[in-house]
């Protein structure tokens, strides 16, 4: 079957005119459609996104204190950040640590919470709610309170493990396990990925189980066989949005942390460090360099990502 | 290559919009002044009522306040600042004031006094106070110092005095013990652990005739000096005498809901004098202040009264003598000032001072008493700290806590933090 | 809740062995959702207590219940929250309806049509994702402000309609991939135009999608801080999330009764808005019957 592109079909009434249509004529038939679709996007992306980025580029090979006129000084941050600076490693060892950790467990997590929700268990709505209502805090200033209450010495956590005989650190102003109070309070906000993964397990036709069924699979192995593959753009979907969204984890360490990313800087994310040297330490030349320098990491991870998305996940196309 | 930042983001700017510029809405004939702060609720309401009264007396002039919290204010600000829209009148903190007055984005106000702006009667050591350079950039809006904060109760339970001003380090350490024998509260501590706090640092240094910086802007202590802090805090934490490790990193040098005092975990807490108050809100135990420990029976000016709060003016500002006049009535008029108290700390007008102080609660007239006879505590308020001093500060907490969590010794931590902090200092931009 | 039941793979299965996985499938979502909602019943019973007794106790049954904090939180700012409620409702329903409409024709774009660039575009609009806002931000602040649109909603509400936030443009775009292309080419071959494919095609096909879009776009708004806190300066203006954070100053007095008290008043309207929807992500998917 030959499929025919949507958007061409403007090309057939130009083939019974007779004048030749000119070169911009037959762009436009052939692409007219998709730009004049993409024009709501294009008009922001020209007018709102890519201004701002290139300033903040140019700013990248400034000195620009906010309050007076950038001065030039060529690739002196870059280097800089490249040669001289601890907390700039110390920020890439926890971000990608946090990356490392808090995406596959938070995809897991809401996977599975998917699956049981999708057995058609009575109270589906109700457990939804309940398991969406942390992802609603977001990251209100409530949580550093909560948080402490749960994490520190004296916190829930410690006062459960106290009959079974263990005395808990304190896990949250502890620097071995700060960053895991942090990684913690991102999977427990699973919502939104479960949201996306339920919406997708609903997209998989009923028919397809039902046959494997008369076929005699088994549970596991229409999971394995079925599920898990017709789920694979959902899965790649989430993979690419919360790994972007933990390389720029942002909120969750300013609240905890107050700010600071201690203990010793355990909880120095990459945009804090970014942002403390933006708005703490008026340097938003560096700044800027250093936000560049995560876009290239994550466009990296991206498109790795994308490379390998051919031999793993299944589009109908 | 050098391009006038503003020149360069308006031009950017222009560009997009493609002329959609010039919309602005036309000002109006009476003076609008916009005014931003930081706080809580409690100070905007008595910002707020002294600006009704402010108007009321000058009906041509109108006035916008606006606050926020302390950790989203310097956004904004910078923000508004660097994009050609800071507000009038800027509350100034008094290490900020260097950022912003050194980079221009404040206007200097010796123009200003005698005529719209009165400080014929304003403490000498409080206009030192807003002073960078030699010019006058801020006007102090209540005399502060450091200040021990401390639960009456629990002192009273472990059977042990209150600290008084004539209170030393090495009492820290008999004290501690004394609460550690009474085992009150499961285990609270007398003292905190005050390696990280650089207003500590900074009294005990006073003490040794030094200080955070020079007046040149350089680096006021040395290896040794750093050392043998680290070196004394560290022998209260291997006696117990002081929070554990990770209890004390619960508090982020931030929100004082986190101090150790407000946590139970120890009896005493370093803070600023006008804390008391917000202290005392969010605890059930009755507090005091006190002194900062001496550095032994003859220590002394460790303490300076310095600005809590400044009023300055945008450079930017279009109504520069206006801004000048009504900083002029808030801290000389003494109806506005009975409506401010001393929410902001102690004013520095002395007649104000004599009007306010009959009408204060009990604990704002702790306060006062305690920065009016600080005595032989009391030193002169030292230079303004050079640019960068704020990372320097910010650095010290995790140093601080390498040598609790055992990462680093003393005689590791301290030359290490003296070369970090020089490092900071020496950089540009 | 029966046409639900029958549609899950448990459908298939010994009814015995069935009902005690029903049981254990319970069992587990039951503890799940306790240790979800711990933290949660914390700070409802937090609002509930004495003000002295907010940090006193980590028990989530207050000694007293006391509704002083509500009382003190709603007026506790010189501007009510029935302000705030209003505004960030307007923000949040002004930006559902631009993010729905402006990312699902880019998306649609991108998922279906053929022009020249789109790898390029669909590449730079991922791009975008990746920029931390932290500093595009002062560039965007100049150029708003010269618009004079400082201290209003447009900031906030205009750049949803223009389709800015990727997120929601590579969400819809994977669903209508998942679409069969089958439906679209014989709706071509019927003669529609390609605006009736998107508009009676793809978007009633894709309801789930543009529900959990919109349940997201409500949320992620109602939610923000950030751009109120830098474009609104007027009280009057300020939304839920932003005056919330006037509660609590570091330095100063701050009150977190009135804050916990305020802050689970603010899940209300978005938890409504959620459970109201939900239901639209069922039917919606129950109506449109993914077969092929």
């Amino acid at each position: 079957m030959t499929v025919r592109p949507i958007g061409a079909e403007t090309e057939a009434p130009a083939i019974g005119h007779t004048v030749i249509p000119s070169r911009w004529a037959k762009f436009w038939a052939r692409n007219g459609a998709g730009y004049a679709f993409l024009t709501p996007w294009l008009l922001g992306f020209f007018g709102l996104t890519l201004g701002p980025a290139l300033i903040s580029l140019y700013l990248s090979f400034t000195n620009f204190n906010l309050l007076q006129a950038p001065t030039w000084v060529g690739d002196d941050n870059y280097v800089r950040i490249f040669t001289a600076d601890p907390r700039f490693l110390q920020s890439l060892r926890v971000t990608f640590f946090f990356v490392l950790f808090s995406v596959p467990l938070k995809l897991a997590f809401a996977l599975a919470v998917a699956l049981l929700l999708n057995r058609g268990l009575r109270g589906l709505p109700l457990y939804r709610a309940i398991f969406y209502l942390p992802s609603l805090l977001g990251a209100s200033v409530a949580i550093a309170v909560l948080w402490r209450e749960l994490f520190a010495s004296d916190g829930v956590i410690n006062q459960l493990l106290a009959p079974l005989g263990i005395v808990g650190p304190s896990w949250i102003s502890n620097p071995r396990y700060a960053l895991w109070t942090i990684i913690l309070l991102s999977v427990w906000q699973f919502g939104s990925p479960m949201i996306i993964f339920l919406a997708g397990l609903r997209q998989i036709p009923q028919d397809v189980y039902e046959a494997a069924a008369i076929d005699g699979a088994s549970k596991s192995r229409q999971f394995w066989s079925i599920t898990l593959p017709l789920l694979t753009p959902v899965v790649f979907f989430n993979a690419i949005i919360q790994g972007i969204e933990a390389f720029k984890s942002f909120t969750p360490a300013f609240i905890i942390s107050g700010g600071t990313g201690n203990p010793i800087n355990s909880t120095l994310f990459y945009t804090l460090y970014l942002y403390q040297e933006a708005f703490a330490y008026f340097r938003m030349g560096n700044a800027a360099a250093l936000a560049w320098i995560l876009l290239i990491i994550i466009a990296l991870f991206t498109g790795i990502s994308f490379l390998t998305s051919r031999y793993w996940v299944y589009y109908d196309e | 290559m050098r391009i006038r930042r503003r020149q360069f983001l308006l031009g950017s700017a222009a560009l997009i919009t493609a002329g959609a510029a010039g919309f602005r809405p036309a000002s109006a004939a009476e003076t609008d002044l916009r005014q931003i702060f930081w706080g809580g609720q409690e100070r905007a309401k008595r910002t707020y009522k002294a600006n009704d009264l402010y108007s009321a007396a000058n009906p041509s002039t109108k006035l916008t306040g606006e606050f926020y919290a302390w950790d989203d204010y310097w956004a904004k600000l910078a923000t508004e600042t660097a994009g050609g829209n800071a507000p009038d009148l800027i509350q100034m903190d008094y290490r900020y004031i260097v950022e912003y007055a050194n980079r221009q984005a404040l206007a200097p106000l010796d123009e200003f006094v005698g005529k719209e702006l009165d400080l014929a009667d304003f403490d000498k050591d409080q206009i030192e106070g807003g002073k960078v350079k030699g010019k006058l950039y801020g006007i102090s809006l209540g005399a502060n110092s450091v200040a021990s904060v401390l639960n009456e109760a629990a002192f009273k339970e472990a059977g042990v005095p209150l600290p008084d001003n004539n209170f030393t380090y090495d009492d820290v350490m008999t004290v501690g013990e004394a609460f550690n024998k009474a085992n009150i509260r499961g285990g609270m501590k007398a003292f905190q652990d005050g390696s990280g706090v650089e207003p500590a640092l900074e009294n005990w240094l006073r003490q040794r005739g030094k200080g955070l910086y020079t007046a040149e802007g350089k680096l006021g202590f040395d290896e040794q000096d750093l050392t043998e802090w680290f070196q004394m805090w560290k022998k209260f934490r291997d006696a117990g005498v002081i929070p554990s490790p990770e209890d004390q990193a619960l508090d982020t040098g931030g929100p004082l809901d986190k101090t150790m005092i407000a946590l139970g975990k120890s009896a005493q807490s370093f803070v600023n004098s006008n804390q008391l108050v917000a202290v005392q809100a969010i605890m059930k135990d009755p507090v005091t202040i006190s002194a900062f420990p001496r550095i032994g029976k003859d220590g002394k000016g460790g303490h300076y009264r310095k600005p809590s709060q400044l009023w300055s003016i945008a450079s930017a500002s279009k109504h520069k003598p206006d801004a000048a006049k009504y900083i002029s009535y808030f801290i000389n008029d003494k109806d506005a000032n009975l409506v401010l108290g001393v929410e902001r700390g102690i004013p520095c007008a002395a007649s104000v001072r004599d009007a306010v102080a009959p009408t204060l609660k009990a604990q704002d007239q702790v306060a006062l008493k305690f920065v009016s006879n600080l005595g032989d505590l009391l030193g002169p308020i030292p230079p303004p700290p050079p640019p960068n001093a704020g990372e320097v500060d910010i650095q010290l907490l995790p140093k601080s806590q390498e040598v609790a969590f055992g990462q680093a010794t003393p005689e590791e931590a301290g030359p290490a933090f003296v070369q970090q902090a020089k490092d900071i200092l020496s950089r540009k931009g | 809740m029966t046409s639900e039941a029958a549609r899950g793979p448990s459908a298939v299965g010994g009814k015995k062995s069935k009902r005690l996985n029903v049981i254990l499938a319970h069992a587990a979502l039951v503890i799940a959702s306790i240790a979800m909602l711990y933290p949660l019943l914390w700070m409802l019973a937090a609002a509930f207590r004495p003000e002295n007794e907010i940090f006193s106790t980590s028990s989530i049954i207050p000694s007293a219940i006391s509704l002083g904090s509500f009382v003190r939180g709603w007026n506790g700012l010189q501007v009510s929250f029935s302000t705030f409620f209003i505004n960030s409702f307007v923000i949040s329903v002004l930006s559902v309806i631009g993010n729905l409409a402006a990312c699902s024709v880019t998306a649609f774009a991108f998922a279906r049509l053929k022009f020249w660039g789109k790898n390029i575009w669909f590449a730079l609009m991922l791009g975008t994702l990746m920029l931390p806002y932290q500093v595009t931000l002062i560039p965007q602040y100049v150029l708003f402000h010269n618009i004079g649109w400082v201290n209003t909603f447009l900031p906030l509400v205009v750049p949803k309609y223009l389709a800015v936030d990727s997120f929601f443009i590579f969400l819809m775009t994977q669903f209508f991939r998942g679409i069969p292309r089958e439906l679209d080419e014989a709706a071509s071959i019927d003669g529609c135009s390609t605006f009736q494919i998107y508009w009676k095609i793809m978007l009633p096909l894709s309801t789930p999608a543009l529900v959990t879009a919109g349940i997201f776009t409500f949320i992620f708004t109602w939610d923000d801080f950030f751009g109120p806190l830098i474009y609104l300066n007027d009280m009057k203006n300020y939304t839920v999330t932003l005056a919330l954070r006037s509660f609590v100053d570091s330095t100063a007095q701050s009150d977190y009764g009135g804050l916990f008290a305020m802050s689970i008043l603010s899940l209300v309207p978005i938890f409504l808005f959620f459970l109201f929807f939900q239901r639209l992500l069922i039917e919606g998917i129950a109506t449109t019957g993914m077969k092929r």
